[in-house]
């Protein structure tokens, strides 16, 4: 009885005591902003946190404006099991905001291509068209002239500046951005490649050998990165634009490519030794019928060697066929529980 | 809707530098803790043997191994409290600045392989991504793929 009394009355205290503490000490956060946002020119003018279509998320996303002209990304960063320790206070908030440029030109796209595609536009009649006030306050506030003029068709009657979708100008535009891209990613040495690899590794290696870096790869992870602010069906005619293969089919390519031996890679026809399996069949074209590879990549199987892959495969699919040789004339097992 | 971020830029040289630790744990509440200075920041070591700069300490028994760590060229390091998320106009004060603060892994020497410096590198991809494309390097390139197209066909 006593110790019930205990139990019911401990956590009393304790409602009680907890909106007060926060009430203290309210959540903080930490930021990285840029220079370029913090300088003081007018006292009076504040940064603010504002939401804004975000084309690659399909939905509004925060954005960090100034003197309602300069515009920022907010980026979040944040690991599982991350808190700050703020001088003398613990901060479970173990995200980092950091501000990233971008170029308002991206989120003013999703708007022309919905809008201007069939014909030309002013910027106000688009925003009217829209529901809500953050459309109108992107297009006339930051989204500049210089950057409408790569990605539309400008026609200016008087005062009075229209806009028109141009997809050949926007591809040209989004290459020449997917380019500038890459530059960076060569430059920081950020691994694209498939699969992980363990930045030690990476780093001992390239001494060894400079092959490892492939363009296409950097030209994918670039077109991913730029595709992450685009709509979705944008991504895909970018991808198609600038000749990017799906990551299966690289993946495939690259599986036959590592097969090949060195000494073999120069030579196509060099490789005579065919393993022969039960069935007659050669390891070559038991590797095309295995639809591992594209049919298009025929050429370059026939000169890598057998893999264990497909005579496992095989070894397999002879044991399925003495099990289902042995199940023949029995009973299915959901039989057994049907209802009479 | 939108957040203001309610202080005078002129401010933030007035503030003293914070002491920042980015600490590899989960830690549930938030608020006043112990003296840090004495509990914690006085048993960080310098461990050579791990490389140059690295820190040791440890958290409730579990051992750590750190480094010095600055934000970013270009940023600056700010932390911000909101005072009451309940409010139509919602705000966000600021409580202080910092340049500087220690990173923090537990039982990992603190390389480029770490979340943290990788999210780093998408700081330079984004500068990248804003750069302003040129009206002669548009049109050079639309003429490329027309050239392109014509071979094609």
């Amino acid at each position: 009885m006593n110790k019930k009394a205990t139990r019911s009355t401990k956590p009393k205290p304790d409602p009680d005591a907890a909106p007060q503490k926060q009430a203290v000490c309210a959540v903080k956060k930490v930021f990285f902003i840029a220079d370029n946002l913090l300088q003081a020119e007018d006292g009076a003018d504040r940064m603010r946190l504002e939401r804004f279509y975000h084309p690659g998320k399909g939905q509004p996303a925060w954005f960090i404006t100034h003197h309602d002209c300069q515009i920022m990304e907010m980026l979040e960063y944040g690991e599982p099991r991350r808190s700050w320790l703020l001088n003398n206070e613990v901060c479970s908030n173990g995200r980092t905001y950091m501000t990233t440029p971008l170029d308002a030109t991206l989120l003013a796209l999703h708007h022309l291509r919905k809008h201007c595609s069939q014909r030309a536009m002013s910027l106000d009649s688009i925003s009217v068209d829209a529901s809500d006030a953050s459309t109108n306050r992107l297009l006339t506030k930051f989204v500049t002239a210089a950057g409408l003029k790569c990605v539309a068709d400008v026609k200016a009657s008087g005062d009075l500046v229209f806009y028109k979708y141009n997809p050949q100008r926007t591809l040209a535009w989004l290459t020449l951005k997917t380019r500038g891209v890459v530059a960076v990613l060569k430059a920081k040495q950020v691994h694209c490649g498939l699969g992980a690899k363990s930045q030690n590794y990476v780093r001992s290696e390239k001494l060894v050998s400079e092959n490892d870096v492939n363009e296409m790869d950097y030209l994918r992870m670039a077109c991913d990165y730029v595709g992450r602010y685009l709509d979705a069906d944008l991504h895909e005619e970018l991808t198609r634009y600038l000749q990017i293969p799906s990551e299966i089919q690289a993946l495939v390519e690259e599986k036959s490519s590592a097969q090949k031996r060195k000494s073999q890679q120069g030579q196509p026809s060099a490789n005579s030794k065919k393993i022969k399996l039960a069935n007659g069949e050669d390891a070559a074209s038991q590797l095309r019928n295995s639809s591992l590879l594209d049919s298009d990549d025929g050429k370059d199987s026939i000169t890598s060697p057998p893999t264990p892959a497909p005579l496992k495969e095989r070894t397999m699919t002879a044991k399925e066929k003495a099990l289902a040789k042995g199940a023949k004339g029995s009973k299915s097992i959901a039989s057994f529980f049907k209802a009479k | 809707m939108s957040i203001t971020l309610d202080f005078d830029v002129q401010q933030l040289d007035n503030k003293r530098p914070m002491h920042l630790h980015y600490l590899p744990a989960k830690i549930v509440g938030d608020g006043e803790c112990t003296d840090v200075d004495k509990h914690f920041n006085n048993y960080t070591r310098q461990a050579p043997e791990f490389g140059n700069g690295v820190l040791t300490n440890a958290l409730r028994g579990y051992p750590l191994l750190g480094q010095q760590e600055s934000v970013p060229k270009g940023y600056k390091g700010l932390v911000l409290q909101e005072t009451d998320p309940n409010q139509a106009e919602r705000q966000l004060r600021l409580t202080g600045t910092f340049q500087n603060f220690t990173y923090w892994n537990y039982d990992k020497v603190p390389s480029k392989s770490d979340g943290y410096q990788q999210a780093l590198v998408m700081l330079d991809v984004a500068e990248a991504l804003a750069e302003p494309v040129s009206e002669e390097a548009l049109e050079e390139e639309m003429k490329l793929q027309k050239q392109a197209k014509k071979e094609n066909a």
